[in-house]
């Protein structure tokens, strides 16, 4: 074999000095690409909380102002009564914490059940609910809605809980999550005559901390973001979530609608999601990277 | 594991689960099939004592000309075809533009995730505010602002479109909504892409380097195949999602699923399926079934494609 | 093509940004390659062996010194510029591609005058394959090959270029025992007939030994010895190379030197002439001890190991600061060792004298 042609004394100095060359191009053009996008992604929350703050006449303006000249902190006040958001904002809180913490409980029965307790059927029964999965949620609100009908629960808050407490996923992420932990701690348990209530209590729980956080996020923001189910079964206007305000309350779509207080009222829908985005994010995007369901 | 000697513990434990399961997950099930052929099966009927006839009348009806269904479909295919591939590259490229810079590249995804954390219906209002022409009418000069989004496509020297308003048309209400869901569907794609990036082996990219390899072709032949796994399980997911899109559009257009003063429906699948129930759950069933069918068979495509392209 | 290192450096930010301290990986490391040679790095972990690998292959820059190809400077020249053949640790083969296809990588990427037509490709891919004698496995994937195949493919895709250097990064240590012997053969013949400077890095001594023109023996990024490989062995600069190098390890106690007699303990057991009274320690190979009743050295015997030809006796010394003595005798002479006791006689060659606080060698004259 022979070697290949060697690099002359000029064309080295050429060569390194286009590569050089090259790499900052690249550099600028992927800089400047996923700064256009992220001002894309952003440019929704920055507009809608900009015209939030604007009066009604400077949101009409023909050339938009980038910035509100004089700020309307009334728009929230309006925005509250318009949607009726307080009451609807305690309904969200209602069925939020109940079905999360009832939802925690069932969860983590069945997932101890499935990742440590022994019984005939155990892999057959955990892999038809896995095969449930597949099945688009339509399929069950249908019926659901006549059960509960039939249940006469219309307009309860049980109604907005109870159907979705169960969440196959949920059992699922945190079964994977009790398999980890090493079955000697369970065995040593065992011998040290610790009960199954107690070893649940005290090992696991406390060991899969962080995936009962991501469920208890992923929860709270299904039942802020929900809204079909809400629709369907409450027919007074008291008793729907939060989503359903906001959307019924703003229907005028003929460009006279007051579109600051409107966005003043989605501003607050959003705000308590910007918290958690905050402080949970790592936990959410944990949760999410194993799921791609959202709420 | 350990054998206990109570058995009956397990289900204990499991008890309340399975209670609510078969309620509210098995019944379901086997509820939705039945009364899908149960011809024009009707909920405040059945309560009555009405009896139903086994047939497949809903499924005709569903298919029929003016029940709606079709425009439904092909909203829902269109949308989906158009989305999923949309919003699979431009995720791609971020997630790759993203994976080779070091300065703010945790600052930059968290803004990439940012839309995941939002509620889709809020969020779309935010999209209709935006895309509204503000005034009496859009025709008319009266118009006081033609929105932001014609004032920003303006700097660029286009003209300004009736996006959403009275007498807008089919197409620019659609890219409204393509526009939006693609929004919506980034962050969960980048970020499964950028994870599935940051777990290849740096090694496959020294190696290229060492052979000389143009940037170009190192995506092409490295990193694409070698995303494959997390690309196949992004489209398979967004298929999925797509012909399940109802509340984005609810977001923009509201209930009706159609634009103020137009008569074309924007109406999708779920919609379809929603809008039936109330008044006849059994055409709501039928339609639920043909969705279910419709979804499995494009995501066993999309198993049986992905595993020709992406096995090793 | 000679490679010449020219006080390389290579320093990485400490990885605890509190404390801020540097990581020294290689400290000026001069060295020229000879053309056509097979050179052995070799050092325990974190050596900064691999590091020169990676700086010589352009994946790593250098934070000091300087790196010629002949009399090209190609220090700033990025990989992809260099034209070196690099073979991974773990081979790094492109999992979703067969073996032709990763053997014909390198060669689509070539641009310009270097561009070969299609056939001419395939020739080169097939001509390289025959070399590692792989050609009959073209069409399988990576993951349905063994170690030692993939390992064959993975050289093929260095030498399918035809580089100018070839570089292996402990290109064994993924394979068991009898493939490392058959594979370290195999590239002592590829290298020979291919004539393409080779460097490879190893943490094992006995590898680098054994198919080597030429070993660097590294330690916390600095170069302790270059030479031949029996050199080395037979010639250590320090105690540290005196150690890594050989199978059973050197033996080593603590002396000290009087009157121009080492001592090792009470007893007096070589004339050392023209070194200066010190305490030393005393490096002796296992091969350096005659079985000699009267013998100076007395050791405690604890057990034979028998090899074959030769036998290993294990014993045990007070001032040994191994757990055990091992010596290599033939087999006949250890016939006599069924006592409690051992002594021998040494072989003044194959004992070795370091300095106690530098541990550097001693040199006195063998007679």
């Amino acid at each position: 074999m022979t070697h290949q042609a060697l690099l002359s004394e000029k064309n080295l100095q050429k060569v390194s000095t286009k590569q050089r060359i090259v790499k900052i191009i690249v550099q600028v053009m992927l800089y400047t690409f996923l700064c256009v996008m992220a001002l894309i992604v952003v440019f929704p929350f920055y507009w809608m909380i900009i015209s939030s703050l604007k009066s009604t006449v400077e949101y009409r303006l023909p050339v938009p102002t980038l910035f509100p000249q004089k700020i309307m902190w009334g728009n929230y006040v309006e925005a509250f009564s318009a949607a009726n958001l307080g009451r609807l904002f305690i309904n969200t809180v209602i069925v939020g914490v109940v079905s999360t913490l009832l939802s925690l409980v069932i969860t983590v029965l069945s997932a101890f059940a499935f990742a440590r307790l022994e019984f005939k059927g155990k892999n057959a029964l955990f892999g038809a609910l896995l095969a449930t999965m597949m099945i688009p949620g339509e399929l069950f609100t249908i019926t659901n809605y006549i059960t509960v009908n039939n249940f006469g629960w219309l307009d309860t808050y049980t109604v907005l809980i109870v159907p979705f407490l169960v969440s196959i996923f949920y059992i699922y992420l945190l079964r994977q999550n009790f398999m980890q932990i090493p079955n000697e701690l369970y065995l040593a348990a065992k011998v040290d005559g610790t009960g199954d209530f107690k070893y649940l209590c005290k090992v696991m729980i406390p060991l899969s901390l962080p995936t009962l956080i991501s469920i208890t996020i992923l929860k709270m923001m299904g039942a802020w973001n929900s809204y079909v189910w809400p629709r369907l079964v409450t027919k007074s206007e008291e008793m729907r979530l939060i989503t359903n305000g906001l959307r019924d309350a703003f229907t005028d779509m003929s460009g006279q609608a007051n579109i600051p207080v409107q966005m003043a009222a989605v501003a607050v829908v959003s705000f308590p999601l910007f918290l958690v985005f905050i402080f949970l994010r790592k936990y959410i995007m944990k949760g999410v990277s194993r799921s791609g369901i959202k709420g | 594991m350990v054998e206990s000697k109570h058995k009956w513990k397990a289900w204990l434990y499991l008890a309340p689960a399975i209670v609510l399961l078969l309620i509210f997950t098995v019944w379901p099930i086997i509820n939705t099939v039945r009364i899908a052929f149960l011809d024009g099966y009707n909920m405040l009927g059945a309560v009555g004592g009405e009896t139903y006839e086994f047939g497949i009348k809903n499924f005709t009806d569903v298919l029929d000309e003016y029940s709606g269904f079709k425009e439904a479909l092909i909203n829902t295919l269109l949308l989906t075809v158009v989305t999923v591939p949309l919003s699979t590259i431009l995720a791609l490229l971020i997630a790759v533009c993203l994976n080779s810079i070091r300065p703010l590249q945790r600052f930059l995804q968290t803004i990439f995730f940012l839309p995941y954390v939002t509620n889709s219906i809020a969020i779309g209002m935010v999209f209709e505010a935006m895309f509204n022409i503000i005034g009496l009418s859009p025709d008319a000069a009266s118009a006081e602002s033609w929105g932001i989004i014609n004032n920003i496509i303006g700097l660029f020297g286009m003209d300004p479109v009736n996006w959403i308003n009275v007498n807008s048309g089919y197409w620019p209400n659609f890219w409204v909504m393509v526009i939006y869901i693609v929004w919506n569907a980034l962050p969960f794609k980048i970020l499964i892409l950028l994870g599935g990036l940051q777990s290849i082996n740096k090694q496959y990219y020294d190696a290229a380097k060492v052979d000389s390899t143009p940037r170009a072709r190192v995506f092409t032949k490295i990193t694409v195949p070698l995303l494959s796994p997390m690309l196949a399980y992004v489209v398979i997911t967004g298929f999925i999602g797509g012909f399940k899109e109802y509340s984005s559009i609810v977001g923009i257009f509201g209930d009706d699923m159609k634009a103020v003063g137009t008569d074309h429906s924007l109406n999708t699948m779920v919609g379809y399926i929603y809008d039936a129930l109330g008044s006849n759950e059994g055409r709501a069933s039928a339609a639920a079934l043909i969705l279910f069918a419709i979804i499995f068979v494009v995501t066993m495509i999309n198993l049986y494609v992905s595993k020709k392209k992406t096995h090793f | 093509m000679k490679v010449v290192l020219q006080n390389l450096t290579k320093v990485f930010p400490s990885r605890n940004k509190k404390s801020g301290e540097e990581v020294v990986a290689v400290n000026d490391f001069t060295f020229e390659i000879p053309d056509g040679k097979l050179i052995g790095l070799l050092g325990p972990s974190g050596c900064g062996k691999s590091t020169t690998l990676y700086m010589i292959s352009g994946l790593q820059k250098p934070t000091g010194g300087k790196i010629f190809f002949g009399d090209d400077d190609v220090t700033e020249l990025s990989a992809e510029n260099r034209g070196v053949g690099l073979v991974f640790q773990n081979y790094a083969l492109y999992p979703h591609l067969t073996v032709k296809q990763n053997i014909l990588f390198p060669l689509q990427n070539l641009k310009g005058a270097d561009k070969l037509p299609k056939n001419q490709m395939l020739e080169r891919a097939y001509e390289a394959a025959k070399l590692v004698q792989i050609d009959n496995l073209m069409e399988r994937k990576p993951s349905e090959l063994s170690g030692g195949q993939q390992q064959r493919v993975a050289i093929a895709r260095a030498l399918v270029k035809m580089p100018k250097v070839l570089l292996l990064d402990e290109p064994l240590s993924n394979l068991d025992a009898r493939l490392r012997l058959q594979t370290r053969e195999e590239i002592r013949r590829i290298q020979k007939e291919t004539g393409i400077t080779t460097i490879f890095v190893t943490h094992d001594q006995e590898e680098a030994m054994s198919i080597s023109d030429m070993i660097v023996v590294m330690k916390l990024g600095v170069v302790q010895q270059i030479g031949a490989p029996q050199a080395v062995y037979d010639d250590p600069t320090n105690l540290f190379v005196a150690k890594f190098l050989g199978t059973p390890p050197i033996n080593v106690f603590e002396g000290e030197v009087k009157a121009e007699k080492l001592y090792v303990g009470d007893s007096a057991v070589l004339d050392v002439p023209g070194v200066a009274d010190q305490p030393v320690y005393v490096g002796i190979r296992p091969e350096g001890f005659i079985p000699d009743a009267n013998g100076p050295l007395t050791c405690n015997l604890s057990g034979v190991d028998v090899m074959g030809r030769d036998v290993s006796l294990v014993t045990t010394h007070e001032s040994s600061l191994n757990p055990v003595v091992r010596s290599i005798v033939d087999a006949d002479a250890a016939k006599n060792a069924n006592g409690i006791t051992v002594s021998y006689s040494l072989k003044p060659h194959k004992v070795f004298l370091f300095n106690k606080e530098t541990e550097e060698r001693v040199y006195f004259e063998v007679k």
